[in-house]
């Protein structure tokens, strides 16, 4: 992803202006942000806050508390960065997991299994009426192939549980079968989308 | 033990995309610190996650970057010192000496070295006292810096905390508590060092501050297998305790 920018041996010094996506080191970025750096943050901010967007859009749904709880996430990872350990994992996941679990604590701190009710039946993975990102049209082409290479259940309990925000238990009485079935079924798939990820990229 | 362990080990995935209830999740979290594989499957899938985050992606609204860059400057970070993303803090009650990170030790070990300072500084008056109190003070204080100084915590049965640092090098330790139930002039609280064998010996009485905390108090002589005991006892102490005590706090080797 680097190595495009031969000319600037001089400094360390990548300055505010190295506005294009993906060209900064996220952890290196990160560890900017953790002291302080407000130009590390936008450069982090410009690079995730599509993805943390539309995630929680997916979850969600509403565009104004998704807004709101993107918001909330971006500024976590302000507030926490120097939490972050590259040991674990990378910038990404470690803002997607935060993006995921917010959203979720959202959905179901509502509790509001009666008004969920309406809408539980599987949304579309694909088809929003937002923008989608020019950059991402090849992870998600990977990822439909992907989930293509799933079984049909193991690729419905996935989407259910991550772009969905259900709980076991409520994944598996969409789906009618039983709460083994669905564990399992989560942990296969995950593992099948990571081989088949693996080798695509 | 064997199956149930399995049984766990399967719920990595739902753990990595938050499909556990709160309940499993936190039987997950307990059994993660004990199984390296897990934690090491966790991450993978988490990885495998943000890809699918990644494939959602849409434009924000334009305000939405220019209130978050707002707020950064209006927001304090969090100083480094991490628990890990992948065993969160909460439930952390009773004995759980595994638990306790170094960084809460040394807290403890502070708010005890304060306590004492306060002591000293507020609870003197005579230059025999304050001897005598400088005396104890440094030896709590060796304690205190022990290398192999540990926190132990449990909480009291009637209410409240007891806190020991032991240090086995030293074989001492030092004994505080706060909270505990505030007694009638006729009683006081008593500690006590239980040996393997059955045999109690009073560590003396221990002093309650206007702040319903007790000052530290030095028990020495503690070896592993031993226990501390507090009880409440008759105004002026007793050779051997007369009640049940309200904590017991072993110590391990």
């Amino acid at each position: 992803m680097e190595g495009m920018n031969t000319s600037t041996t001089s400094s360390e010094q990548p300055g505010p202006g190295r506005m294009e996506g993906g060209g900064q080191d996220p952890a290196g970025l990160l560890a900017r942000v953790a002291r302080g750096d407000h130009a590390a943050f936008e450069a982090v901010y410009d690079q995730l806050a599509g993805p943390v967007y539309g995630l929680v859009r997916k979850i969600l749904r509403d565009p104004a508390q998704s807004e709101e709880v993107a918001q909330e996430v971006l500024i976590e990872v302000w507030r926490s960065a120097s939490r972050f350990d590259p040991a674990r994992g990378s910038v990404t996941a470690w803002v997607m997991t935060i993006a995921h679990r917010r959203a979720v604590d959202r959905v179901r701190s509502e509790s509001a299994a009666t008004t969920r009710e309406q809408k539980l039946t599987p949304g579309p993975v694909t088809g929003d009426d937002v923008a989608e990102l020019v950059e991402t049209a090849l992870d998600r082409q990977r990822v439909r192939r992907c989930l293509g290479s799933l079984t049909a259940l193991q690729a419905e309990s996935v989407k259910l549980a991550y772009y969905g925000g259900y709980t076991y238990p409520q994944v598996a009485e969409l789906l009618g079968v039983a709460l083994g079935t669905v564990k399992t079924r989560i942990r296969d798939g995950l593992i099948r989308l990571r081989d088949c990820m693996e080798v695509t990229w | 033990m064997s199956a149930q362990r399995h049984e766990l080990h399967l719920l990595t995935g739902g753990y990595a995309i938050d499909a556990l209830t709160d309940a499993e999740r936190a039987e997950f979290e307990k059994h993660l610190d004990q199984c390296p594989s897990c934690a090491e499957e966790v991450r993978g899938l988490r990885e495998t996650a943000a890809k699918l985050a990644l494939a959602t992606a849409v434009t924000p609204p334009p305000e939405m970057r220019a209130r978050v860059l707002a707020a950064v400057p209006r927001t304090r970070q969090l100083p480094p010192d991490s628990p890990g993303p992948l065993t969160r803090a909460g439930d952390r009650t009773g004995l759980r000496r595994r638990s306790v990170s170094r960084a809460g030790v040394t807290a403890a070990i502070l708010a005890l070295a304060a306590a004492v300072v306060f002591l000293l500084v507020t609870q003197l008056s005579t230059s025999s006292q304050l001897r005598q109190a400088q005396q104890s003070n440094s030896a709590i204080a060796a304690v205190l810096a022990a290398p192999d100084a540990r926190l132990e915590s449990a909480p009291a049965a009637p209410g409240g905390t007891v806190t020991v640092v032991v240090s086995l090098g030293q074989r001492e330790a030092v004994v505080s508590t706060a909270d505990l139930p505030a007694l009638p002039g006729t009683r006081v609280y008593q500690l006590w060092v239980m040996t393997s064998s059955g045999a109690a010996r009073s560590a003396g009485l221990l002093a309650v501050t206007h702040a319903g905390a007790t000052t530290p108090k030095l028990a020495d002589g503690v070896l592993p297998g031993d226990r501390l005991g507090i009880t409440v006892e008759p105004a002026g102490g007793t050779s051997q305790p007369t009640t049940t005590p309200v904590v017991i706090v072993p110590v391990t080797a």
